[in-house]
């Protein structure tokens, strides 16, 4: 058995809604193995993106720990938090969230422009992540003269831009037809295979689903494995 | 890092808005950089005044001012010739206690090869001690009886094309008769409006003009430089219908007024890149709600709060730099523009803020010094460091105005700012 890479003790998250208390997590106790590729599913509005957010240090729990790596991040000050996200983990969003600016190979560059990598350094990994991705050759565009699927792919080779342990991604496909949504899941097969890192995919796509190694369904707030 | 990239790219992507962003900017630095070159100017002249004013500590002078209004004209015209003095005056100045050596004068506006110039008559060996005498860079000064001999200034020289030992014709006016004097020595001051005179001996200008026993200044120094007010209003009470001044108080009052110049404008200035700078805070406060979304994505893949807060003050910062550059380039041709503009108030005797033109005072014959015309008055200095003040002071208000923008940037909580579309 493969060691244990996110762990999460009686999470529970309640958001403030001028005087009404809305609960988001309950007690969620969740595990996720080194070299998973973990399928979250569930209704809008269960606390998906919530948990997702919390795993990756973008938001805090109200009650409850999460040990990553065996550290518990709800301990981490904000500068630290920043730290875990630019090392640690790498974030896929639905709707790519690329800088609009800056080209496919400069917006795989700003992980390891933050992390302080030189510019040949920096220069020469974005474009091999780019080649991972199938992309080299749209290197120099910018975001919107590239389509859906392709701005996707440079969305994961910027998650992966400093080799992060976790990969987190939030409804990845859901914007993608099915051509790009196989062409995307075929990269993270191929990333998990080959170095064996830890996926947690937030998604309501089959396609998804089922190239997933373990699927979790929350309800209302509580952990259901499938 | 990408903080500069990212900042070019995002303000051309906004050309209008960061034009008219800077422009805020431009219009204060201009500004500035006109008053800071004004001052650059009037400060190397104030100190080429004190050097030329020299050594006389007191100048004692007709009370009326001038006998005709002829002269001027032409960027290094010649002075009106002003009005006399009985010579006598000298020796009662002399004997007034603190007096340490009196030196008549007598100046007039004549013409050297048809050039009109203000000349000098003096007594060489009184000058000279009174004075300090001056900077002769060729041949001698004028022997103790001179007769005939003129000491030039090395401009004057240059622009009549004349060489130490040639003569010249000199007259009192264009209607009268002419005389020939050899150039027995050449000086120099190191500003070339002060060396568009002549000098000779009193007796040969007095004959020229044919005014004889009279003298139109009479240049005092005293025994000690402390007792310079006490022995000018000891003069100015002792002799009747003279004026008496004293350089350095002229200089005082120039500086007086030049502060005064200075707070002026640098209250428009400041005045201006402050209002400036609300327009870059507001501009940059939009830039960062508009990029909400960019700053929680750059956050949740591991931005830190310093990072988002460079971008934005980078940003911020070349705005800044922008309007110092151009600032300081309309600066720069206001400031060159300027004297053109101004001129023709300074000739015809206005001045700008309704305010006296000191230095046209300062250095008129009524005090001794060397004639120069009061047009020399603010001719801007554009200076290097004049150029690095108001670059950096762009870039300062840049940074100023973009620290609350980039701080509340800098503070966004990365999921809110996700959620923000």
């Amino acid at each position: 058995m493969s060691k244990l890479i996110v762990r999460t003790i009686d999470l529970s998250k309640v958001y403030r809604r001028g005087k009404v208390n809305v609960p988001a997590l309950n007690n969620v106790n969740l595990q996720v193995s080194s070299g998973e590729i973990v399928g979250i599913m569930g209704p809008s509005g269960s606390g998906k993106t919530t948990l997702l957010n919390i795993i990756g240090g973008l938001d805090k729990p109200t009650q409850g720990k999460i040990f990553v790596d065996g550290v518990d991040i709800t301990s981490l000050n904000e500068k630290d938090l920043a730290d875990y996200r630019l090392k640690k983990v790498g974030f896929i969003f639905q709707f790519y969230n690329l800088i609009p600016i800056l080209t496919a190979l400069e917006n795989v560059e700003i992980p390891l422009a933050l992390m302080g990598a030189p510019k040949d350094e920096r220069r020469e990994r974005a474009l091999s992540l780019l080649r991972v991705v199938g992309l080299e050759n749209r290197a120099d565009h910018k975001p919107d003269e590239l389509s859906g699927g392709e701005q996707q792919r440079v969305a994961i080779a910027r998650a992966l831009a400093n080799n992060p342990s976790i990969v987190l991604a939030d409804e990845p496909t859901g914007d993608l037809d099915s051509k790009s949504a196989m062409a995307f899941m075929k990269i993270v097969r191929d990333l998990n295979r080959r170095n064996n890192q830890t996926f947690i995919i937030v998604t309501h796509d089959p396609l998804v689903v089922e190239q997933c190694t373990k699927i979790y369904t929350i309800r209302d707030g509580r952990v259901e494995s499938a | 890092m990408f903080s500069w990239s990212l900042a070019v790219r995002n303000l051309k992507r906004r050309r209008l808005r960061t034009a008219l962003t800077a422009s805020g900017i431009v219009v204060g630095i201009s500004m500035m950089f006109i008053l800071l070159s004004l001052v650059s100017g009037m400060e190397t002249q104030a100190r080429s005044m004190v050097r030329a004013l020299g050594g006389a500590d007191i100048t004692v002078s007709n009370s009326t001012s001038f006998r005709d209004r002829m002269g001027g004209g032409g960027f290094f015209g010649a002075l009106p010739s002003p009005s006399t003095l009985d010579a006598s005056i000298a020796e009662t100045i002399s004997g007034i206690p603190g007096v340490y050596a009196v030196s008549p004068q007598f100046s007039f506006s004549g013409s050297i090869n048809s050039r009109r110039v203000t000349v000098y008559g003096i007594e060489p060996p009184l000058f000279e001690v009174v004075t300090g005498g001056l900077n002769i860079v060729e041949g001698r000064f004028l022997s103790e009886n001179s007769y005939g001999e003129i000491v030039m200034g090395k401009a004057l020289m240059e622009i009549l094309n004349l060489t130490l030992g040639q003569t010249v014709s000199l007259s009192a006016s264009q209607e009268e008769e002419e005389r020939i004097f050899a150039v027995v020595g050449v000086f120099e001051t190191g500003m070339i409006f002060q060396e568009y005179v002549g000098y000779i001996s009193l007796a040969d200008a007095q004959n020229i003009t044919g005014e004889y026993g009279l003298v139109t200044q009479i240049l005092v120094k005293c025994e000690d430089p402390s007792m310079v007010s006490d022995v000018a209003s000891l003069i100015s009470s002792t002799v009747p219908g003279v004026r008496v001044t004293t350089p350095t108080a002229a200089i005082q009052q120039a500086s007086q007024m030049l502060n005064t110049l200075t707070m002026f404008f640098a209250t428009i200035g400041l005045v201006a890149l402050f209002a400036g700078s609300f327009g870059v805070t507001n501009t940059m406060i939009m830039s960062v709600t508009e990029r909400t979304r960019e700053i929680g994505v750059l956050k949740a893949i591991g931005a830190k709060n310093h990072d988002i807060m460079k971008i934005f003050l980078v940003e911020s910062l070349l705005i800044g730099l922008i309007g110092g550059g151009v600032g300081v380039a309309v600066g720069s041709i206001l400031a060159y523009a300027f004297p053109m503009l101004t001129s023709g108030l300074f000739a015809a005797g206005a001045s700008p803020f309704g305010m006296r033109n000191p230095f046209s005072s300062a250095v008129n014959p009524e005090l001794g010094g060397r004639a120069t015309s009061p047009i020399m008055f603010a001719t801007p200095a554009i200076t290097p460091l004049n150029i690095t003040i108001c670059f950096s002071l762009g870039a300062l208000v840049g940074i100023l105005a973009g620290l609350y923008p980039a701080w509340r940037a800098s503070r966004m909580k990365p999921v809110e700012a996700l959620r923000h579309v």
